[in-house]
């Protein structure tokens, strides 16, 4: 009894810690405003040209595959960060010093999360029966119909969301920026498992298979078309879950989910992966202790200099009375003792290189030369989407260093901050953008590309950009790191036209609009500074 | 031939005519609470301390001197410049040490103050010449090429003591400087502030009297966001004069004597407990003794907050 109530005021510390943060109004309205998207039509799910009517069957589901597709990409990013807010809030160090165990806290900490997330999937669902009432096309509302899919598809995706972030979270090689990357392809893989075409068999949906659909997409389209062969026995498959795009044309009436025994099973099976997640996440869970901390270990020196207690208490004593700071202290002459913004910018690229191993430093030079020995086609379409992630970890500290690590009231109070500090930062995150894809740039411009290299030059002034802004906004480094990756993903490596801020097909640049966007979000940094300094 | 100026004339002449006048500020936070509120102060050259209960503002006006915080009214103005109009002024000759900062881990000692040191426009060459001399001063030294991250707290403190002295400031700006150091490096610190001035001006807030009464020349004493006291240590315990007395109580006796009079210390013997007490009416068997600077503070609270309970207003 005594265990479930600590566990009970765990998580809700943590979620009330949470839910009084203005971030959480951003989550619910992040939830708010795709569910309005897909009311309004701009998420359509679809079986060719055909769509479910609006009844509480279909809006239902909609609701849990829209959630457990796209909210569950973007709710790793939103919980992630609760073990870390316990390192630098000190709480941690209180907590350690209780009985309390490893695997009890990692739990506590992934129902947190979980809860955090179950507050989302609440939206959608005041957002389901709102669409079935507004659409109008079935104005009986079936509660279990309406719910169901919601509570059974969507709850579990972010009971494995809500465990996987505090897994990641203890580990240290996913603590940070890396495992925001990895998440994100872990998410692709896991979309990728269920879709619908895998679930099918011989044209009729294979049970066996349904465990691998986390996202509950392919278990419904693939119950939907079962309605579907009714209406149109000539369907095949042509399944579909699109932002944008057409909207079908037709309609048909599915009355909703089997929900079978074997299909409960299955998830309940992923909330007990969940658990056992969570569990292993205690395996790696430094317990708040500061001599597990990797950096810590690796970098002090092996051999530190050990005076013995007395003679370092008569060393400073000494010193106390030769009074230091008459002696040792020279007054500044503050005439030309200023520093140029060149070296400002130096000083940023210094501390935006500081840690980096020599291996990172070997793959920026590999990329640096792969750009200028690699054929041209292959360079502007490949090489340089390698060269452009690589330093991403760097540019993500960009605008958020200084929250991450409290430095700002140090930083804010040096004379033009706004002028001088914020400009270099932004120089530096080019001239990283300019050391590793730089060769791409020199090929283009002896060949004579001009548009070629206004793509080039606008993907590496927008690329800082983009990470400044979102770093002083959010003060976190995952934004960026969460939509830089889905950006790269979908527009430059796929040469989508209009998302490609890379310029990597001639199709695909929009140098103009690309710069146009840096300049505008490079303005939002200003006001957001500007705001952040008591007088500017 | 002139010889050249010594130490103390240089500093002389470079802070002639510094001045930071704090007109009627005030502090409103989300519209409901008032940490500071018509706050008026005129600093020149010398160590000011800034003396008060936990909560009372201190933190809140260190915030809005150094251009971290903005004011809801009044004004700051420094030499006759108003801050709001013209920060970096201020910020150019300004050294602050924040009550609560972080540093970056995986920096060194040496690359962080040089980081600073290019922030606050340094050049180079000085950057380097004064961040050796500081972290001898701050007895970093030692351990100048190991991560922070490693560093203990006091050790953190003494890096942000360092990275407040590196543009050799006019304005020197610490809140509760001493935290985490140990009592060797407290007192380290002390003698810094105390030979730092010569024609400086030098903020020192906290609520540990004995930090204020080793390094002050003068005192502002705040409770509840308004300035309660003024004066020069002197002055303050001319004020108590006369009322601080001393006598012994069998233990069992002392919740009483804490209820009759405004106990100030007590310390135990081995015939009872010395109590030091302030009072105009003391018993018989009391001892006058000599005051110091935390009877005064004692006192100047503690007639400020009846002063409150009497008239119902803050101040």
């Amino acid at each position: 009894m005594m265990r479930v109530r600590m566990l009970w005021h765990l998580v809700k510390a943590d979620f009330l810690t949470r839910v009084r943060r203005t971030s959480f109004l951003l989550t619910l309205g992040f939830a708010v405003f795709v569910g309005y998207e897909t009311f309004a039509g701009g998420i359509v799910m679809s079986l060719d040209d055909y769509r479910g009517v609006y009844n509480s069957a279909w809006v239902g589901a909609l609701m849990a595959v829209v959630t457990s597709c796209f909210l569950s990409l973007v709710a790793f990013y939103i919980v992630k960060g609760s073990v870390q807010r316990d390192v630098e809030t000190r709480v941690g160090q209180i907590l350690a010093a209780t009985p309390m165990s490893k695997s009890f806290y990692t739990v506590a900490k992934a129902l947190g999360n979980f809860a955090v997330l179950a507050a989302m999937v609440g939206v959608m669902a005041a957002a389901a029966l709102l669409m079935q009432l507004m659409r109008g096309e079935d104005r009986v509302v079936h509660v279990g119909a309406l719910l169901g899919p919601l509570v059974l598809l969507s709850l579990p995706v972010m009971a494995v969301v809500a465990s996987v972030a505090v897994l990641f979270e203890t580990l240290p090689v996913l603590r940070g920026g890396l495992g925001n990357v990895v998440w994100f392809f872990l998410w692709i893989a896991l979309l990728a498992a269920g879709v619908p075409e895998k679930l099918i068999r011989g044209g009729v949906l294979d049970r066996s298979a349904e465990w691998r659909d986390l996202m509950g997409l392919g278990t419904v389209l693939a119950s939907a078309r079962m309605s579907l062969l009714q209406v149109d026995p000539g369907f095949r498959n042509g399944f579909a879950l699109n932002i944008g795009g057409e909207r079908p044309s037709h309609t048909f009436v599915w009355t909703g989910m089997e929900w079978t025994g074997a299909l409960l099973a299955t998830r309940v099976g992923w909330m007990m992966l969940a658990v056992l997640v969570a569990l292993l996440a205690a395996v790696f869970f430094h317990r708040f202790d500061p001599a597990r901390e990797w950096w810590r270990r690796s970098r002090t020196p092996k051999t530190v200099e050990k005076r013995a207690p007395v003679e370092a208490l008569a060393a400073a004593k000494a010193i106390v009375e030769e009074d230091a700071w008459r002696r040792g202290v020279t007054p500044l002459d503050r005439v030309g003792a200023r520093t140029n913004f060149g070296q400002l910018v130096v000083a940023e690229l210094r501390l935006m290189l500081q840690g980096q191993r020599w291996w990172w430093y070997a793959g920026a030079v590999g990329l640096s030369i792969a750009c200028l020995a690699s054929p041209p086609a292959a360079e502007r379409g490949g090489v340089i989407l390698a060269a452009w992630i690589w330093p991403m970890l760097l540019w993500s500290q960009m605008g958020s260093r200084e929250a991450r690590w409290s430095t700002g009231a140090l930083l804010y109070s040096a004379p033009r901050t706004l002028g001088r500090q914020l400009p270099a930062a932004w120089v530096a995150g080019v001239l990283v953008a300019m050391a590793t894809g730089g060769g791409l740039a020199i090929r283009l411009a002896l060949a004579g590309d001009a548009q070629g290299l206004a793509g080039w030059a606008a993907g590496a002034m927008f690329i800082p950009s983009l990470a400044l802004a979102l770093g002083i906004w959010s003060g976190s480094g995952k934004w960026f790191e969460a939509l830089y990756t889905a950006w790269w993903y979908i527009g430059p490596l796929h040469h989508t036209p209009g998302l490609d801020f890379m310029g990597t097909t001639a199709g695909s640049s929009r140098p103009i609009l690309y710069l146009a966007m840096a300049g505008v979000l490079m303005a939002s940094c200003w006001v957001r500074r500007r705001a952040q300094l008591g007088y500017a | 031939m002139n010889p050249a100026p010594t130490f103390s004339e240089t500093l002389e002449k470079r802070g002639a005519g510094l001045k930071l006048t704090i007109e009627s500020v005030g502090k409103n936070y989300r519209g409901k609470v008032w940490a500071l509120r018509g706050f008026t102060l005129e600093l020149r050259p010398g160590v000011l301390g800034l003396l008060g209960p936990n909560g009372a503002g201190k933190t809140t006006l260190m915030s809005i001197l150094a251009t971290i915080t903005r004011a809801t009214e009044g004004r700051v103005l420094w030499d006759g410049a108003d801050v709001a109009k013209d920060p970096d002024k201020l910020r150019s000759v300004l050294g602050y040490l924040p009550q609560d900062f972080g540093v970056y881990p995986n920096l060194n000692a040496v690359e962080f103050l040089e980081y600073l040191a290019a922030v606050k426009g340094l050049d180079a060459a000085t950057s380097r010449r004064r961040i050796d001399e500081l972290l001898q001063v701050v007895n970093l030294s030692d351990v100048r090429k190991r991560p922070l991250g490693g560093f203990s707290g006091g050790m953190k403190q003494r890096v942000g003591i360092a990275q407040a002295l590196l543009n050799d400031p006019e304005l020197l700006i610490v809140d509760e400087p001493t935290a985490g150091l140990d009592p060797e490096e407290r007192v380290r610190f002390r003698n810094l502030l105390a030979e730092l001035p010569g024609e400086r001006i030098v903020i020192l807030s906290t609520h540990i009297v004995s930090d204020v009464e080793a390094t002050a020349t003068e005192i502002a004493l705040i409770s509840g966001g308004r300035l309660v006291a003024q004066a020069a240590p002197e002055e303050l315990l001319r004020r108590v004069e006369g009322r601080v007395w001393e006598w012994v109580v069998p233990s069992a006796e002392l919740a009483r004597v804490r209820e009759a009079f405004r106990v100030s210390s007590t310390a135990r013997r081995s015939d009872g407990v010395r109590v030091r007490v302030l009072t105009e009416d003391p018993p018989r068997d009391a001892q006058p003794a000599v005051p110091t600077l935390e009877d005064a503070y004692l006192d100047a609270l503690a007639l400020h907050r009846a002063g409150v309970r009497e008239t119902g207003v803050t101040a």
